[in-house]
């Protein structure tokens, strides 16, 4: 990340600080800051090669090492931190939310239990665009329907689309992208052919034609499936597949080039002499060499994905009411900007920071495990 | 650079012809009748198969991509299936300008703020200035355009309120044309969609300048005593600007997927209306035109970008 440049030498500087008692208990983090601010960071141009082969020797492991890198970055600590208390409150939030708060007196519909008003799809019509309040936190939208509640639910929508996009992104990408690097050939041809058409056509706009052409049909169709069943979830899963057709590509892309350049290195002949057959060097020694590249990629685009979703669902092609989805939501409040800007203004926020949280953790990432690949 | 044209024109036969592949078997595959969708209620069987007759969807497949493939060839994209009578064309031709002109102007938004932007950060490489540059244009470049169109409504809104301007927050004027009633709606949006490309401009302009200053030749050029003035914008940033005619493919790229959400939000009446307005309305033909055209504006702009590239470095030669 270019902007990071200057954060670099007071960081290695304060590495090559701690590296003696390494393998002990890593001192506190005012101290790492002491030492750093106390040394002399070194020029800004000065090629950091010489101090980072001086860690590679003394290194538990690389990945331990990139580890240790990524736990010193602030910013992608915090974002991992936010991350986390998403998905927590994603996955936790709507049950306990739910058993917050007594029966309410409706005037429309009767006593009414906070399961009930406290869900994402409960219409209290009489209730419309009211502010934070004892009963709902977050107040409540146009229909009355409960806004924290339904943000929790776009929440949940966002990380189940992409943990579906990231399995099938990280499944085929892979299994293509080694296939291609590692034997060439055919596959690698129609991989390139293939990329270089996906790349001319914007993802986005055949995410949008995809699920607006089969869209109407296949939410019916598989409706009839057991676990995906009504209330919008078909689309959703549509959406998801339309999102993985256009980012595995690039995925496939970068392990071919990482595939190629493992293939020509010593170890891999060391491998073959000794008698290793191709499926045996592909998964104990191609594979796990690719782990790093995989994992930063793979969050890099997990916000591209979130906010591919969001899009969609914005368009109106994706999640369908009474589903919730952050792009729903914002969709829905657009008409009472004017009157109403509260409501448009939590799922906006709310996916600005999702968005910028997995892109800076997938930042801090890429400069964790590849230190030369900044700027 | 003849070879390298004509094996480019063929790359580019090769994508049409795979786009509108991709896009023709999406909508004969897709479940239900586009026909009997359009007719709803009036369905009438005498009609329906007359309709299909005249559409050519009775024939097989391979005779359909074929025949679109050859009208598409003499520049015709058939007829609307929503209005029966409309060419597609005619559909589109009041879009096209609309979004050309939001194009151009969020491309000059993109270079003429974005590139000096990076320029002066890199001059002025960690001071607070490039911090707070820098810390900008990541958290632009990182938010989704959707989101900065959104943020910059409900500010103009809160403005109106707060002051009893009249600031339109949704409109467009007309096209290409510049009294202050046309001007006025068009800044806001030009400026959001202009601001995702802005973001990466700099950041790049930022990184291809840093680089260029430590080259041996800017301190052989600084060693001479030429004026420090001179160094940077005579010596330095004309070799900064290379690399960035390169990336121009992908500002083209972002910018038309910020068309659908830009005109969507802003109630722009371009290309990305239409073309979301004829995927809800199961228009097809529309639908596999306007995915032609932006993807033909895509490869067509990485074209450009590769010639442009040759014509400001000599050293490259196009295979």
């Amino acid at each position: 990340m270019s902007m990071d440049a200057h954060h670099k030498p007071s960081e290695t500087a304060g590495e090559s600080f701690v590296k003696p008692d390494a393998g002990l208990q890593p001192p506190p983090a005012e101290l790492l800051e002491l030492a750093a601010g106390l040394r002399e960071a070194p020029p800004l141009g000065a090629p950091p090669g010489e101090e980072e082969a001086d860690q590679e020797r003394r290194a538990a492991s690389p990945w331990r090492e990139s580890l240790r890198r990524l736990r010193r970055d602030k910013r992608a600590m915090a974002s991992l931190g936010l991350i986390i208390f998403f998905v927590l409150v994603a996955f936790f939030g709507p049950p306990i939310y739910q058993h917050i708060g007594g029966v309410y007196q409706s005037p429309q519909n009767g006593p009414v239990p906070a399961s009930v008003y406290h869900s994402y799809y409960h219409e209290e019509l009489i209730r419309q665009d009211e502010g934070p309040s004892a009963q709902y936190w977050l107040g409540t939208d146009d229909l009355g329907r409960d806004i924290l509640a339904r943000l929790m639910q776009g929440m949940l929508v966002s990380i189940i689309v992409a943990a579906l996009v990231e399995v099938v992104d990280i499944g085929l990408g892979l299994t293509v992208g080694v296939l291609a690097g590692y034997f060439g050939g055919w596959i690698d041809q129609v991989l390139a052919r293939f990329t270089d058409l996906m790349f001319a056509f914007p993802g986005l706009l055949f995410a949008i034609m995809l699920t607006g052409i089969i869209g109407p049909g296949a939410s019916d169709a598989l409706a009839k499936l057991p676990i995906i069943g009504p209330n919008g979830n078909g689309r959703l899963l549509l959406v998801s597949l339309a999102l993985a057709i256009t980012v595995w590509p690039l995925m496939a892309r970068y392990v071919r080039g990482q595939t190629l350049q493992l293939k020509e290195q010593q170890f891999i002949e060391a491998a073959r002499t000794s008698g290793s057959s191709n499926l045996r060097i592909i998964f104990r020694h191609i594979i796990p060499n690719l782990m790093s590249i995989v994992v930063v990629a793979s969050t890099l685009n997990i916000s591209n994905t979130i906010i591919g979703e969001a899009g969609i669902s914005l368009l109106g092609l994706g999640v369908q009411a009474p589903g919730s989805s952050l792009g729903l939501m914002i969709s829905d409040a657009t008409p009472y900007i004017n009157t109403h800007p509260w409501e448009i203004l939590v799922p906006t926020t709310v996916l600005a920071l999702i968005v910028l949280a997995f892109s800076f953790l997938g930042d801090g990432l890429r400069d964790a495990f590849d230190p030369r690949s900044k700027d | 650079m003849l070879q390298f044209l004509v094996k480019r024109l063929i790359g580019l036969i090769f994508v049409i012809v795979g786009i509108t592949f991709i896009t023709f078997i999406m909508g004969y595959l897709a479940p239900g009748d586009p026909i009997r969708a359009q007719m709803g209620d009036h369905f009438d069987y005498h009609t329906w198969q007359m309709l299909r007759h005249a559409y050519g969807l009775d024939l097989p497949w391979y005779q359909q991509y074929y025949n679109y493939l050859v009208h598409l060839a003499h520049f015709d994209l058939g007829i609307s299936f929503k209005y029966q009578n409309r060419p597609v064309w005619d559909i589109l031709k009041d879009g096209v300008p609309v979004s050309l002109e939001l194009a151009f102007w969020g491309l000059v938004v993109e270079l003429l703020l974005g590139i000096p932007v990076g320029i002066l950060s890199a001059i002025k490489a960690n001071s607070w200035i490039d911090t707070l540059n820098m810390g900008v244009a990541l958290i632009i470049y990182a938010l989704p355009p959707f989101v900065i169109a959104i943020l910059a409504q409900v500010v103009i809104v809160w403005i109106d309120s707060k002051t009893g301007a009249s600031w339109p927050s949704s409109s467009w004027g007309a096209p290409w044309q510049y009294d202050w009633t046309d001007l006025q709606p068009k800044i806001v949006p030009i400026l959001v969609y202009g601001a995702a490309g802005y973001a990466y401009f700099a950041r790049l302009a930022r990184t291809t300048m840093l680089e260029v200053l430590r080259q041996d030749y800017v301190r052989t050029a600084r060693a001479k005593g030429l004026h420090e003035r001179v160094v940077i914008y005579w010596h330095a940033l004309r070799n900064a600007l290379i690399p960035l005619v390169t990336v121009l493919g992908v500002a083209i790229g972002l910018l038309v997927a910020g068309t659908f959400f830009i005109e969507q939000i802003f109630n722009i009446p371009g290309i990305g209306r239409i073309s979301l307005q004829s995927v809800i309305d199961l228009d097809y033909p529309v639908i596999q035109a306007t995915v032609v055209l932006l993807a033909v504006g895509v490869v067509i702009g990485n074209l450009i970008s590769d010639i442009l590239y040759t014509i400001v470095d000599p050293r490259i030669r196009l295979e």
